[in-house]
């Protein structure tokens, strides 16, 4: 027994550990109970328009982490929203001035957004110049951290340079959850091989940045895995409307099925229509996040949308385990179906972390007010915190550990189903090995 | 400069007698003889189809560029707005069709009446879009036909941008879907999968262009549309009403441009406002590649883009599309200004 007694002060810190972690990682939630004032931190993004039903259920995903973190080292956490959208659609301009309120308010240590990768280009250069920290729930452009592609899937991403001049000479203050463009083609590469077992392909590009890009890594990733590449590789223009030619040659030279790097608005969607009498229905077709769950793009490939592939820079997070218990509580929270997407598990996750930042640099700094460069520290050191994506650490560009490519099959050609579009599978390029799981 | 000015005149003189006809077409017959034809011994199914994709495209881009053509001819006004009449026509196309019940994605399954009732929307949608572009040459263009010719450009550029915002604002930036009542399935050639579609369609345009060089050729009204194309102020003295005959031209060139938009929608299922802008700038370059205010020269030189497409497409990279399109075009332009069957315009 008086072992027991010995152990027990360790038993509690033990569960209290515990406690802590199951309250989204914060560091001692409620372990002071004094009333030190409040901490504001800020949720930019488009919360009215046409992309409010990505925004609003992102920022009750952080109101949710703020709920579960309590008060922190006796600080009330206080959520402020900031609305980016102008007539409706984000707008880089209504985002630095987002940016550059949330610089006034001297209560706010940090922020979580944007939604849109131009939006964060120029919040970027604003937040770093007052060391405001900035979380992304969602930008998956590459060049907004990295200068290219990853060095294992090489492709010319066209950043020029691009992160380093929006951080000038100040520390990165940028960091987001969701991982980069450039390991969307490779994922749908090993998917095609690997669950498809498809060895040939006719691969095509709408010619621009994005679309090359996915197109080049695709390529690179299916030869270097032992596909192969056939018929003319096809870059076509704004003017090319008929894309006949090009899928016949790749017919012939024998693709088992076709990869087009774009989007829905560069007819990605046309070329998979066009198949039609060329290519069985069944004929697997890849495309990236620019064609995943919409309508639109069922609508223009019509009775050729079912067996359309597409891949999205993020977890889904009903197929990651740690996420249970983070969606039941959400759900619980916010029990309206609308408020539920994968954006808002992961703005938990974003919300947790830059709370718990917050909690290190109260550490930090004696347990008073942190200061903004305190908490942008305490962030970029961010190791294994574990939350609804797992465990989630940054590197020096800012850029998560868990590199999550999630791939969606439409198997409907109704556009109004495209939102359910199933879960087929997913890799994680943070592994030593990545594979694709399908379960 | 004088001199480089020179020798190229020298150059197209030298380019114009008998030998330089041989020349002329001898060097894109040479590079024809030697990059495509020999494709066609190694798989000579695959060439027989890509060759019926170039022929099926140049028909349908043939539809657009006789409005060109034709509006051209008689008053020497590059119509802008003619690529957007264009979207317009297939726009009207399918809301005519979803009026009658004819929306993509429901097969009803007409029979042998899918002939009456394309044909029939066909006739009423030409019949609409033509009727649209006579009004827009009367508000735009005919107060200013005795104006520096700048005048009536700019205004056609102003219309192609005023319809482009209509569109927009109708439909919205998407793509908006059109019905497909072409037949389906398909014969083997050469172990080519020839669509009935294609040839549908082909066949489609063909008689269109027979129809309107019949029109032209033989009716009183085509004779006064001809007269007027010559010259202007003596038509006129003949009795001749140029504001009836110019109407009428306008009216054709929109019918036939909405027959290319309804037919277009067929064959490639969708459109959005700002389609007819890209493919009226490619049926514009046909129209001068064959010879502007040339009717079969326009059809002649929206076949060629087809084919050139085509095969660049099938055999080639796609990007270098558009190189090779307009190389040609300077091409032909350098040693043949008026184009491969000559200019018809009128005369000063």
């Amino acid at each position: 027994m008086t072992r027991l007694k010995g152990l027990r002060p360790v038993a509690v810190v033990f569960a209290a550990s515990l406690a802590a972690a199951a309250c989204g990682g914060s560091s001692g939630g409620s372990s002071s109970t004094a009333d030190k004032g409040e901490i504001h931190i800020g949720v930019e993004m488009p919360l009215s328009g046409t992309e409010s039903t990505q925004g609003q259920p992102i920022l009750k995903g952080v109101q949710y982490a703020a709920q579960r973190a309590g008060k922190v080292k006796g600080f009330t956490i206080k959520v402020i929203p900031f609305d980016d959208a102008v007539n409706g659609v984000h707008d880089p301009q209504k985002g630095a001035q987002n940016v550059q309120a949330m610089v006034g308010d001297t209560k706010l240590l940090g922020f979580v957004g944007p939604l849109n990768s131009n939006v964060a280009k120029t919040e970027i250069p604003i937040a770093a110049d007052a060391n405001l920290t900035m979380i992304s729930p969602a930008n998956t452009g590459v060049c907004l951290t990295k200068d290219n592609a990853d060095s294992r899937f090489p492709y010319d991403a066209g950043c020029g340079g691009l992160a380093k001049q929006l951080r000038k000479s100040n520390p990165n203050n940028y960091f987001r959850v969701v991982t980069t463009d450039d390991y969307q083609g490779p994922a749908m590469a090993d998917y095609f091989l690997q669950v498809l077992k498809i060895q040939k392909v006719g691969v095509a590009s709408d010619n621009q940045t994005y679309g090359k890009g996915i197109a080049d890594a695709f390529t690179a990733e299916f030869k270097a895995k032992g596909g192969q590449v056939v018929g003319p590789r096809n870059d076509y223009d704004q003017n090319t409307t008929d894309f006949k030619p090009f899928l016949t040659a790749a017919k012939n030279a024998g693709a088992q099925g076709i990869y087009v790097g774009g989007t829905t608005g560069t007819k990605v969607c046309q070329v998979r229509a066009q198949m039609n009498g060329i290519f069985d229905a069944t004929t697997p077709f890849g495309g990236g996040d620019g064609i995943v769950q919409d309508g639109e793009c069922v609508g223009q490939a019509g009775a050729m949308a079912p067996n359309v592939f597409a891949s999205i820079a993020a977890v889904d997070p009903v197929h990651v385990p740690s996420a249970k218990s983070v969606i039941d509580g959400y759900k619980k929270a916010y029990p309206d179906p609308a408020d539920y997407t994968a954006y808002s598990i992961v703005a938990t996750d974003a919300g947790g972390i830059l709370i718990n930042a917050i909690s290190k640099a109260i550490d930090d700094n004696g347990g008073n007010m942190p200061k903004r460069d305190g908490v942008r520290k305490a962030a970029a050191s961010t190791k294994n915190y574990q939350g609804a994506l797992g465990s989630t650490s940054f590197d020096a560009n800012g850029d998560t550990s868990v590199k999550i490519i999630s791939i969606y099959k439409y198997d409907s050609a109704d556009p109004k189903k495209a939102n359910d579009e199933p879960w087929v599978g997913q890799e994680n390029f943070g592994e030593d090995k990545p594979t694709v799981k399908t379960s | 400069m004088a001199t480089v000015a020179g020798a190229l005149k020298q150059t197209r003189l030298g380019i114009s007698g008998r030998v330089g006809g041989w020349i002329f077409y001898g060097v894109p017959l040479v590079a024809f003889l030697v990059l495509i034809l020999p494709r066609l011994f190694l798989n000579p199914g695959f060439f027989l189809q890509i060759l019926v994709f170039g022929v099926t495209d140049g028909a349908v881009l043939a539809l657009i560029a006789l409005g060109y053509t034709m509006v051209y001819g008689i008053i020497e006004l590059i119509n802008f707005a003619h690529g957007d009449i264009f979207t317009l026509g297939g726009f009207i196309g399918v809301l005519i069709f979803s009026l009658i019940g004819i929306v993509p994605g429901k097969d009803l399954n007409l029979g042998f009446l899918t002939l009456f009732v394309v044909i029939g929307v066909m006739a009423v949608t030409m019949a609409i879009n033509g009727g649209i572009n006579v009004l827009i040459e009367r508000v735009a263009y005919r107060p200013l036909r005795h104006q520096p010719r700048l005048a009536p450009l700019i205004t056609a550029v102003g219309m192609s941008f005023i319809l482009e915002g209509l569109m927009f604002i109708w439909k919205g930036p998407n793509f908006i879907q059109s019905p497909d009542l072409l037949p389906g399935g398909h014969f083997t050639v050469l172990a080519a999968n020839v669509d009935y579609r294609s040839i549908v369609l082909i066949a489609a345009a063909l008689v269109l262009v027979v129809l309107l060089t019949l029109f032209i050729e033989r009716t009183k009204l085509g004779k006064a549309m001809r007269a007027t194309a010559q010259d202007r102020d003596a038509a006129q003295l003949m009795g001749i009403d140029i504001n009836r005959t110019i109407s009428a031209t306008f009216f054709i060139g929109a019918a036939l441009a909405a027959a290319g938009g309804i037919l277009y929608g067929f064959y490639l299922h969708n459109f959005r406002f700002d389609t007819g802008f890209i493919t009226g700038l490619f049926a514009f370059t046909a129209a001068v590649l064959g010879g502007i205010g040339n009717i079969r020269g326009a059809a002649l030189g929206a076949l060629l883009i087809g084919l050139i497409r085509a095969f660049n497409d099938g055999y080639g990279r796609s990007e270098w599309s558009d190189v090779l399109i307009f190389a040609i075009l300077v091409y032909v332009l350098v040693f043949r200004p008026t184009g491969l069957l000559g200019m018809q315009v009128p005369e000063k």
